[in-house]
């Protein structure tokens, strides 16, 4: 088992569960608010996946002064565009088009790599490069689209394409195989010019009973035309409008409605039932109705022939786009030599709103091709950050073998081992940061925690230039803060990873109560863990099978930061004021988890 | 536009939004008033209102939910549950090399494969929150990767199962109405929504499904009846891969693995099960020939018949399937390659939906083989339900691709059709019944008393179930017929009596269609009453609603969304005197 780099995530306060609508336990919601605070964060119940986010993942709204997650934040777009060729894409085009690039930009179906055009026709040889460049040689003939990472190609799947342009136009004309069909669009023109819609309609009838499908797109265009003028039929619009039209707010007849209103459900229920009679289904293929041939045969013979090689997995099958241009594959599609290219989905860069008093809090440039935000407020400039190392001291244990453990190794259960947290204030005024942890961690195996230090003050983030200027070194620093708590150890700061040995002598004493270390804008404390045995689960019994990451010794840990900002100024970072008055409290507070270390399974 | 924010905002957090953005604000617990996006519909107003009259239409099933556009054709997006799905936000270990799902800690306490499914519909052991997380987490991702939308509230329709319990559909809908805002979320069942996606009016839905396979009767748009059965997808998967352990080599498996619930320890993991279940996994077209039909009569010839079948069906093998298939496998230990023979392959599925080897009597009701399963219940349908829906069978859900599965189901239907007729009662007694003719005389002159006439009209068979047309509800529906019958409209147009397979889009799509052409759902939920009041008031207003409305308006039949349907529909009918 791997060891674990020790890491923090922080939840989201909006996944209080009392907010997520109607508690449907037996417990009314009174309860559940009187246990709010005593009840204790547990990191590996399975919802707390879903409100645990790294900082870095976390936005913060200046003005609410609240850590805004994913899940708590407006959205807006504001651009969409192809992550391939990076053309932009008018929203316009998304109704119609599809979230897929409409232009050259396909992916393999077999690595999802990017595919390119190339020439079949092309035997390259070096000699005459040049000349065939001037002949523009390549530029003709039938093409295909290879991956260039797996060497598939399209013409494996029996795929060739005239033009090297307007590839995606061209796909919705072929069927894997090569035979070609009618686009969605030619279809409409065929039925608009009757002489040929007859035409092509009886094709098609005489196609369906031959056993040949009409494709999904086909049949679904039949279908929709197909209730529609049954919908139209005269004899049904009797009925003056769609009955409880409740989809259909569009159409604000308020008279009828309130006609419905006083004569109740009993007639509006028999025009619904005339209307709904006078409706008949499907009678052919014309009208969508398709028959399903349920010999398939022919499918399992070519599954054998296949194998399991030629079968597509369900990752690639997954990553297929629904194929409307054929006919309902059921098992087929599992083949290899059913796979198209896929083209790729459009993404978009959104802005993102405060949910609650709507100001930006992120904003990207418009452009495509930069990656720069013009706002952004992410949280890691607001709350303190936290980082976490492993702290080997060498007192009553044997050196060698803890400090090895606990600075890249496993923990030892049972065996008391240290871990400095590191808190870091990125603000610019002073914040007071309390500290709360359950003494034993939840779940199966119960570790011991304890926090040396719960309560402690962090200096504001000043400017480093003041600190650089006079930091000469260690010693400096510290007579600088001489009115403040003094650094507790010198020349340890790479002390854990580093083993330390014997390094500190009698000066590492751990006392509760007292800051480890400080810096200009951060402070260390110690927290004390004895992890659990991961024989001995906490009700008793038999451990048996770990869970995924069970033997992850993980602490919930309330933390609760107080500042002092000036009052109503946008400005966290605004001079000190004058005044008393005009400063004001702010308060933030969160669960956060820390992931400290993987225990030994002995 | 002028919508207050406040009164869209759960009740419970109002003070904290009103009060002044003082020191009470930033306490952790008062963080609870994080859901109010609704705020969105006052800024920006044009646009809004252009996304108001965008419809998401939200496919549930218990695997995947799908995603699109009214009028589309097909969903813009899928999204399957799985457990890569399931983790913290910024933990990439699944990109990390040599990451390795550790599936048999994850299938510890039968739990295997569970990670991949939504919701298990025996909700006493199911964490309805982690369901509303899962759905949202799903949706964000359809929306994000698919949809390409942004978060201004938009009305949806949603395609739900029509046996998806009131509690798991409470769940849902709390998560998506606190998360997403929509101002009415629709309701449709998926049977209807797949029989408007085949473009019939009538028709018996065989849903293969995941969880269970589900058989419903639709007429003229109405579920009439519903019949379940355990032996859907999972099954499948859990055949496979006790077929499969049986052939690895040094297991122990191959002495007990008749009977699977024996031994409740994986050798294979889920996923790579699923895998082989989808893509190798097939059906053998029904093997016997028409033969031996003087034993059916009674109950003991029966299951000597289907002896013989299965025997048969050993035999056969050789002659057909000679070749072999290797089957890479990676997650037992260790990894190894399985030569079988491709018929070996057709394993599970025998076992998962026919288990022919077993007589009919001994299945209990809820894990009736497909065949028998559709076979009763078309014979549970009244006579003139009945002739319209055996013409319209429609196979839809995951396991309908599994290669051969529909023909057999269908071969093994019209053969029980053939052998047994539509007669429900089976048995020694009727045998003699039938051989005896003064015997006969009586009965056919008891069943002509029945109550209705209905049964005098001749179709396939004899008809002699008179337990059928005295329920209710049937009444309504001889009417309707009649009704049309009378318009003349489509006389003698329908096809019927007949067994008939038809293929329908999709629910997906028939939800699309339905949407489209703006026909109203079975039930619409508007978000602020949902918020007020929960499925507590759905319930009340159902009491209510349940005299006067249902039995005209919904006609759906027994079922626990139905009672969920009438209570929105409830709903909806008050919003509308409100207005």
């Amino acid at each position: 088992m791997a060891a674990l780099t020790p890491y923090t995530y922080i939840q989201c306060p909006c996944a209080d569960p009392s907010t997520l609508g109607h508690p449907s336990g037996p417990n009314a919601p009174t309860d559940t608010d009187a246990d709010e605070d005593d009840r204790t964060f547990d990191p590996r119940a399975p919802r707390s996946n879903y409100s645990l986010y790294p900082l870095e993942y976390l936005l913060y709204c200046e003005d609410c002064h609240q850590i805004r997650c994913p899940r708590c934040i407006a959205e807006e777009i504001v651009t969409y565009y192809c992550p391939n060729c990076l053309f932009e894409v008018p929203s316009s085009n998304l109704r119609s088009e599809g979230n897929r690039c409409t232009r050259n930009c396909f992916q393999c179906p077999i690595c999802i790599g990017p595919l390119a055009i190339t020439s079949l026709e092309t035997k390259p040889n070096p000699g005459l490069l040049a000349a065939s460049d001037n002949t523009a040689a390549p530029h003709h003939g039938p093409y295909a689209l290879t991956c260039s990472y797996c060497h598939w190609s399209s013409t494996e799947v029996g795929i060739k394409l005239d033009k090297p342009n307007n590839v995606h136009a061209q796909l919705a004309r072929l069927q894997n195989g090569g035979a070609t069909r009618l686009t969605g669009k030619e279809r409409k023109e065929r039925r608009a010019d009757p002489s040929k819609a007859q035409d092509a309609d009886g094709r098609r009838r005489g196609a369906s009973r031959d056993g040949q499908d009409l494709d999904l797109e086909t049949q679904f265009t039949n279908l929709k035309t197909f209730y529609q003028s049954q919908l139209a039929d005269p004899e049904s619009s009797d009925s003056g409008l769609a009955p409880l039209g409740d989809l259909g707010y569009s159409s604000p007849t308020s008279l009828s409605r309130i006609m419905h209103l006083y004569t109740g459900g009993g007639r509006q229920d028999k025009k619904a039932k005339s209307r709904v009679g006078a409706m008949r289904e499907a009678l052919g293929s014309g009208e969508g109705l398709q028959l399903a041939h349920l010999d398939e045969s022919a499918a399992i013979a070519a599954l054998q022939a296949a194998g399991h090689d030629g079968t597509a997995s369900t990752t690639q099958l997954l990553e297929q786009p629904p194929h409307l241009g054929a006919a309902h594959p059921h098992g087929s599609a599992r083949l290899a030599a059913s796979l198209r290219p896929i083209p790729y989905l459009l993404r978009t860069k959104r802005s993102k709103r405060c949910p609650l008093c709507r100001h930006i809090i992120s904003k990207p440039e418009a452009k495509i091709q930069t990656t720069r935000f013009r706002i952004r407020l992410v949280a890691g400039t607001y709350i303190p950050s936290l980082a976490i190392r492993a702290l080997s001291l060498s007192s009553g244990n044997p050196p060698g073998p803890a400090a090895a453990a606990a600075a890249g190794g496993l923990l030892d259960p049972l065996k008391p081992a240290h871990f400095l947290l590191t808190f870091k204030n990125p603000l610019f005024d002073p914040i007071k940061v309390t500290l709360g942890a359950p003494a034993a961690t939840p779940g199966r195996f119960a570790s011991r925690v304890t926090v040396l230090c719960p309560a402690f003050e962090v200096d504001a983030n000043t400017d480093v230039w003041d600190e650089a200027l006079k930091d000469g070194g260690g010693g400096e620093r510290d007579k600088e803060r001489g009115g403040r708590e003094r650094r507790r150890r010198k020349g340890e700061d790479g002390g854990g990873s580093g083993g330390g040995g014997g390094g500190g002598g009698g000066q590492n004493q751990l006392e509760v109560g007292k800051i480890w270390e400080r810096g200009r804008n951060w402070v260390s404390i110690v927290v004390e863990v004895v992890p659990a045995s991961l024989q001995a689960p906490v009700g008793g019994g038999q451990p048996g099978l770990l869970q995924e990451d069970e033997d992850v010794l993980e602490i919930p840990m309330f933390v609760r930061v107080e500042w002092e900002a000036e009052a109503g100024g946008d400005e966290v970072g605004a001079v000190v004021s004058r005044d008393r008055e005009a400063k004001e409290k702010r308060e933030l507070a969160y669960w956060c988890v820390l992931g400290l270390g993987r225990i030994r399974q002995s | 536009m002028s919508t207050p924010a406040g009164s869209a905002l759960p009740h419970r957090s109002v003070a904290n939004i009103r009060s002044p953005s003082g020191t009470g604000r930033h306490h952790h617990h008062s963080g609870s008033s994080t859901p109010n996006r609704s705020v969105a519909s006052n800024l920006g107003s044009p646009s809004s209102l252009r996304a108001d009259e965008e419809i998401i239409i939200i496919e549930f099933g218990t695997r995947r939910l799908q995603v699109g556009y009214p009028n589309d054709p097909a969903p813009r997006g899928c999204v399957w549950f799985a457990p890569e799905q399931q983790r913290r936000v910024g933990d990439f270990r699944q990109w990390q090399s040599g990451y390795r799902h550790e599936w048999r800690s994850a299938a510890a306490g039968g739990r295997w494969g569970r990670d991949h499914e939504l919701w298990q519909y025996d909700v006493r052991e199911v964490d309805l929150g982690l369901v509303g997380d899962k759905i949202e987490r799903a949706l964000r991702e359809a929306f994000t990767k698919y949809m390409l939308i942004d978060s201004r509230p938009r009305r949806m329709v949603w395609v739900i199962p029509s046996s998806l319990p009131i509690p798991l559909l409470s769940a849902a809908l709390d998560s998506v109405f606190s998360r997403f805002q929509p101002p009415t979320v629709s309701l449709l069942s998926s049977p209807l929504a797949v029989a408007v996606g085949a473009g019939v009016r009538t028709a018996l839905v065989v849903d293969l499904g995941w969880r269970e396979t589900a058989v419903t009767s639709i007429y003229e748009y109405r579920e009439v009846d519903s019949s379940r059965s355990i032996r859907g997808g999972r099954m499948l998967v859990e055949q496979t891969h006790n077929s499969l352990a049986k052939h690895l080599p040094g297991s122990q498996r191959g002495s007990n693995s008749d009977n699977p619930d024996a031994t409740h320890e994986y050798a294979i993991s889920f996923e790579e099960c699923s895998d082989i279940a989808t893509r190798m996994v097939w059906c053998k077209p029904r093997q016997r020939p028409a033969t031996a039909t003087a034993p059916q009569l009674s109950d003991d010839g029966l299951a000597t018949v289907l002896e013989q079948d299965e025997a048969e069906a050993r035999d056969l093998p050789p002659t057909e399937a000679a070749g072999t298939v290797t089957i890479p496998l990676k997650s037992c230990s260790p990894p190894n390659s399985l030569e079988l023979p491709f018929d070996a392959l057709t394993e599970p599925c025998e076992n998962a939906f026919f288990d022919t080897q077993y007589s009919p009597s001994s299945f209990d009701d809820h894990e009736l083989p497909l065949h028998l399963l559709v076979y009763r219940s078309l014979l549970h349908l009244p006579l003139d339900v009945r002739a319209l829906c055996m013409s319209r069978i429609i196979f839809t859900g995951g396991c309908a691709n599994v290669l051969g599965l529909r023909g057999r189901i269908f071969d093994e239907v019209s053969h029980l059709v053939q052998e047994q007729g539509w007669d429900p009662v089976r048995g020694k007694g009727v045998g003699q019944l039938r051989a005896n003719p003064k015997l006969k005389r009586r009965g056919a002159r008891q069943a002509a008393e029945g109550p209705t006439g209905v049964a005098a009209q001749p179709d396939g068979g004899e008809e002699q179930d008179g337990v059928w047309h005295d329920s209710a509800d049937t009444t309504p529906e001889v009417d309707l017929i009649e009704e049309q019958l009378k318009r003349g409209a489509d006389k003698g147009a329908r096809v019927h009596g007949e067994l008939r397979a038809v293929e329908s889009l999709g629910a997906w799509s028939g939800a699309s269609l339905i949407t489209h052409l703006k026909t109203p759902a079975i039930a619409t939920i508007d978000r602020e009453i949902w918020l007020q009041h929960g499925a507590a008031g759905a319930s009340k207003a159902a009491d209510v609603d349940h005299k006067n409305d249902k039995p005209q308006r919904q006609s759906l039949g027994s079922g626990g969304l139905m009672r969920g349907a009438a209570a929105a529909s409830a709903w909806t009918l008050g919003v509308w005197g409100a207005n």
